[in-house]
């Protein structure tokens, strides 16, 4: 019986050793497989409580169906004006820029996806989606929701993908003051005591005047968020203690604590990228 | 049978654990629903199912979240060592000793988690913070817990599992 009990210790202490130091490419297969494993059950327990949520909603809601179908209606007449504004000027735009002879901005692809479940731990302010590279998704992609910048993916599976939200101090964005056309670097804070998201744009040129209200965007600089895509708003500035440069706290335009569906960006160069791999691939099964 | 009673509660725990809400007054401490399990198999299982699941459970945690493989594992079999030292004293359907168990451990596992991955540098938290969601999750494991230890028993029971052992 004390044999068996000093072997139980003894395989322990080897699977404990081995997984603690397995190779890192190993180690993200395994968690790859696991995810993968586990994301189905994760979606559809994901769907069911969104489901029940929006039952809910519904049942609350019905005296203010009315109300509320009016204004959409109002409000679709007033965007569909706008959308024929927005394409009369987008062809002189587009015409503008060819006799100018400057580069045609390409516009952005974007991949829907479902948010299935948070981080495990709290450790990390991260969400998971239920889509990952089969479905075109790769690590160090911007993600967005309607409002704005919501973070970028750290680890993909074939079906899941771990995005890291700007709330979190580990995520660094490289950001821009439109109204100044300052840059600084964006990074988490974590949550207020009021229960408020923020973060925080450091290195900003001591010399800018910087109101709170500003809006701040991605510089495009750094390689991994798109130019342009909307941050936050600026709220108390402050120099820094080194008296070197400036710091701002900012404020996320999506709101990260209620995210349901967001879009994971794919640039040109992603597409490539992936193009690349897909046709690796085939070469590789090819005999 | 344990085994694979074992596996189905795992994959349930792992899953209602990341669909579980966080609270910022707490922490953001999720709910400890793994440790749970691998505290329930440390008090009323032998060594080897216990290792079995504070190791699976560590690597699910892990897999399921940033965290690099195996640390998880490593507490979670640290923790399932110490109680397991007090499983002769510990009545099945003790409700109190439950919530204290649960309450250290969650707090416990939560200190050592953020010790491991701050010295890593993998954590950016203050000091402040990490209290705070030791205690959240410490609180949540002393609710939490229990209630869990309970719907494992009587599965168990339902299965034959807890007869088995008696055997």
């Amino acid at each position: 019986m004390r044999e068996k009990g000093i072997l139980v210790w003894i395989a322990l202490g080897v699977v404990l050793l081995a997984v603690l130091n397995l190779p890192e490419a190993v180690s993200l297969q395994v968690k790859a497989a696991l995810r993968d494993g586990v994301a189905p059950l994760q979606g559809a327990l994901a769907s069911s409580v969104r489901n029940t949520k929006e039952i809910f909603r519904l049942i609350r809601g019905f005296g203010g169906l009315a109300v509320e179908n009016e204004q959409l209606a109002a409000e679709v007449v007033r965007l569909r004006n706008e959308v024929r504004d927005l394409k009369a000027l987008d062809r002189e735009n587009g015409a503008l820029r060819d006799q100018l002879k400057f580069y045609k901005k390409t516009s952005l692809q974007m991949i829907p996806c479902e948010v299935i479940a948070r981080d495990i731990t709290g450790w990390w302010q991260t969400i998971r989606l239920g889509k990952g590279s089969t479905d075109g998704i790769l690590p160090n992609m911007a993600v967005i929701s309607s409002d704005g910048l919501v973070g970028k993916t750290v680890a993909v599976s074939s079906r899941t993908a771990d995005v890291l939200l700007i709330s979190d101090p580990t995520c660094r964005v490289s950001a821009q003051i439109i109204r100044t056309g300052a840059f600084g670097i964006v990074s988490g804070s974590g949550p207020t005591e009021r229960g408020q998201v923020t973060c925080r744009m450091e290195f900003i040129n001591k010399t800018v005047s910087i109101q709170p209200g500003d809006e701040v965007i991605t510089s495009g600089l750094g390689g991994v968020f798109p130019k342009g895509l909307l941050v936050g708003y600026a709220d108390k500035v402050v120099m820094d203690e080194s008296g070197l440069y400036q710091r701002a706290d900012v404020i996320p335009r999506a709101d990260l604590g209620l995210l349901e569906y967001v879009f994971a960006v794919v640039e040109q160069g992603d597409a490539q990228d992936l193009y690349l791999r897909k046709k690796q691939l085939v070469k590789e099964v090819k005999p | 049978m344990i085994v694979v009673v074992m596996f189905f509660c795992l994959v349930c725990g792992a899953v209602l654990q990341a669909v579980w809400p966080t609270w910022l007054w707490l922490g953001q401490a999720s709910a400890p629903f793994l440790l749970g399990l691998v505290l329930y198999y440390a008090l009323s299982h032998g060594d080897g199912f216990m290792l079995l699941a504070a190791v699976l459970a560590g690597l699910l945690q892990d897999a399921l979240g940033l965290i690099p493989l195996g640390y998880s594992s490593f507490c979670f079999c640290l923790t399932a060592l110490i109680v397991s030292r007090f499983r002769e004293m510990v009545f099945s359907g003790d409700w109190p000793a439950h919530i204290l168990f649960g309450a250290v451990a969650a707090a416990g596992v939560s200190l050592v988690l953020s010790l491991l991955l701050s010295h890593d540098g993998r954590l950016l938290i203050g000091p402040g913070w990490t209290i705070l969601k030791a205690f959240g999750a410490g609180l949540l494991g002393a609710i939490v817990i229990p209630f869990e230890f309970r719907v494992l028993e009587a599965l168990d029971r339902m299965l034959g599992n807890l007869h088995e052992r008696g055997r």
